[in-house]
């Protein structure tokens, strides 16, 4: 028996302008799971993410979450959901520290000042129960962090709404190898905590660390979504570069039956 | 005479070990939260709170204002400043000495560099013994230690604590419980136990495998160690040497390994085979070489490319064959292994999905420690309270407290 998808999207079109950008797209996020969304640059990777997002409205198809149909039409609406997303430039503001920055915009309030007592617990809560201990005070300015621990600071802070998707844009990009695994060790934590994880990436090794399920985008259409177990890397490979391996994918690639 | 059952004095001394274990494993837990875990009435948690707390194990506070209507109830903490063990973990490459509490804090930690080169037993024990001074000076006098455990990289016997053997390490039939015992001169007893089976413990009691009943714990030093827990049990072998998964022949007529066979996992996949496998088999070695190879298939380094998805596709074939073998929930890769996964996981990966039986593989989990270098520490010092945690106030009484 297949689990109830947190958030589903069926038969997904959207167009910037005269340029067809997703086909027919079908994809699903499952709580507990990281589900790693990949596929050539191009292959409509951001796109999707950003209609799932709300910053992008669709043209056609369903959105489904916790299995009801829903209209997301702003990153707010998205928001209120539980889908929270990392872009690759973080957004935090490196003048501000990490309690400020994971709360920013969303401050607490007891009376007319802010509840600085709060927000710091919730913040040191949340920091803690991903087992992040790279980070030396939760009072240090975020310029004073390494890529790495602001990555952390950027999941963190999806994290804290009690998020129930979050989705990452390539989260180990700039980083190291140490920051890398301990990025990736992060992410793998999300899940294993509950959170339905989305993640893009284009190494295969961190797909294969931490997913549960991949997604393979070929030319705007999901060539497909497969468990990572059954799986090997060249047939991922195969999925991005050609649409489709063997018996998996699209078995009918630009109106060309193969 | 057939026996009755237990008797209640039997009965008690058991529910006081459990309920220490929930208190030491979860840490502060309420009375309330303990009666319902436990299934026992509240008098006799109650009895049993104050049979630890006498015992000096436990203290009852009240907790922070719980937000609910009701008198609240009485949160159980473990005295972990005053009750501690000593954990020592002995690699390759370094020697650990912690002190840690009861809850499992650690409260004070030694390190050294561990010189490759001839096992003294000597040496070792005397280092472990001076960090022991250093760290025993700065505790107050109202302290108890009530266990010490050694994580060893090697074969231990498990009657007697005797080191059989340890191939990276060179230590053949070595009384290390009996020695550090003397040296030490505590009066309480050491526990040997090998690095690898006590990490699968500790990742089980405290780590990603919380809760999980089959579990492969992997460690990666030099060589490849393995602890097997299935239904729940460690799986320990006849002599104590259960779980040598490094051992494991995969390559038949493969590299040499240092136990004299060929084509073990460790010689497939342990550093040496790595580094060589790199072109970088020379003055820098351990963590940091292993590393350096993953940074540099990370920059685009072929030959390290290669040469970690070559080990990367021969761990897979180990792992794939224990997975058949054991159907473990999960597998943990701890040690130089984390790298080499998170490195190579593709290759490992594509292994196992070609090579496990699919129902094996279906709901199998790869993860990494959350203890992370700790664990087999953490493992020694779980070793250490276990004396305590199946009879406290015996245990107690035992060292003299």
């Amino acid at each position: 028996m297949t689990p109830q998808p947190v958030l589903a999207v069926r038969g997904l079109d959207k167009s910037f302008g005269p340029v067809q950008v997703l086909h027919d797209v079908a994809f699903s996020a499952y709580a507990g799971e990281v589900t790693a969304l990949v596929g050539d640059n191009g292959a409509g990777k951001s796109t999707l993410v950003k209609c799932l997002g709300g910053i992008h409205s669709i043209d056609a198809g369903e959105y489904l979450f916790d299995g009801k149909p829903v209209q997301v039409t702003s990153p707010r609406e998205a928001a209120e959901l539980g889908i929270e997303i990392v872009y690759q430039d973080l957004a935090l503001c490196d003048n501000l520290d990490i309690v400020q920055n994971m709360f920013l915009g969303r401050e607490r309030k007891s009376g007319l000042v802010l509840d600085e007592a709060t927000m710091e617990e919730m913040a040191a809560k949340t920091l803690d129960g991903l087992s992040v201990r790279t980070v030396k005070s939760i009072r240090q300015l975020v310029s004073s962090l390494s890529g790495g621990q602001r990555q952390t600071v950027a999941i963190a802070k999806a994290v804290l709404w009690n998020s129930k998707v979050v989705i990452l844009d390539e989260p180990t990009a700039a980083l190291g190898v140490a920051q890398t695994a301990q990025v990736l060790e992060l992410v793998r934590r999300l899940a294993d905590n509950g959170l339905a994880v989305i993640l893009i990436s284009h190494n295969m090794n961190d797909v294969f660390a931490v997913s549960d399920r991949i997604a393979a985008l070929y030319l705007g259409r999901m060539a497909a979504q497969v468990k990572a177990s059954d799986v090997t890397h060249s047939q991922v490979v195969e999925l991005i570069t050609s649409g489709r391996s063997g018996e998996l994918g699209l078995q009918n690639v630009n109106g060309v039956t193969a | 005479m057939m026996r009755a059952g237990p008797s209640q004095e039997e009965i008690r001394r058991h529910n006081l070990g459990v309920l220490l274990r929930h208190v030491h494993l979860d840490g502060p837990t309420s009375r309330a939260e303990l009666t319902t875990r436990m299934g026992l009435n509240r008098s006799t948690i109650m009895a049993l709170t104050a049979d630890l707390t006498a015992a000096g194990l436990v203290r009852e506070e009240l907790p922070r204002e719980t937000g609910r209507a009701g008198r609240p109830s009485l949160v159980v903490r473990p005295e972990s400043a005053r009750v501690y063990v000593l954990a020592f973990d002995i690699g390759v490459d370094r020697l650990v000495a912690a002190r840690v509490g009861l809850g499992g804090v650690i409260l004070d930690r030694r390190e050294a560099i561990r010189e490759r080169g001839a096992f003294v037993l000597e040496d070792v024990v005397g280092r472990l013994a001076a960090f022991t001074a250093q760290m025993l000076q700065k505790t107050r006098g109202d302290t108890v230690c009530v266990g010490v455990g050694v994580a060893f990289s090697g074969g231990v016997r498990s009657s007697d604590g005797v080191v059989r053997f340890s191939p990276n390490i060179g230590a053949v039939d070595i009384p290390l419980g009996e020695e550090l015992e003397r040296r030490l001169g505590l009066g309480v007893p050491v526990a040997v136990g090998n690095d690898a089976n006590l990490g699968a413990l500790a990742e089980q009691a405290r780590g990603v495998g919380v809760g999980c009943r089959d579990l492969i714990y992997l460690h990666g030093d030099v060589g490849i160690g393995g602890g097997v827990i299935a239904a729940g049990q460690l799986l320990r072998g006849q002599g104590g040497y259960g779980g040598e998964v490094g051992h494991m022949v995969i390559n038949s007529g493969g590299r040499p390994c240092g136990c004299g066979s060929r084509g073990c996992l460790e010689a497939e996949v342990g550093e040496r085979a790595l580094l060589e496998a790199a072109g970088r088999f020379g003055p820098q070695i351990g963590r940091d070489a292993v590393r350096a190879v993953v940074d540099a298939a990370d920059r685009g380094d072929i030959v390290a490319q290669d040469a970690l998805a070559r080990v990367g596709d021969w761990l897979g074939l180990g792992v794939a064959n224990l997975v058949n073998i054991f159907n473990p929930e999960i597998v943990i890769f701890g040690g130089m292994l984390r790298e080499i996964y998170l490195g190579a996981a593709a290759q490992v990966r594509s292994r196992i999905t070609t090579d496990v039986l699919h129902a094996c593989r279906e709901s199998l989990r790869l993860r990494t420690p959350v203890l992370g270098d700790d664990t087999t520490l953490v493992g020694a010092a779980e070793l250490a309270f276990a004396q305590v945690l199946a009879d406290p106030l015996d245990a107690l009484a035992r060292v003299g407290a």
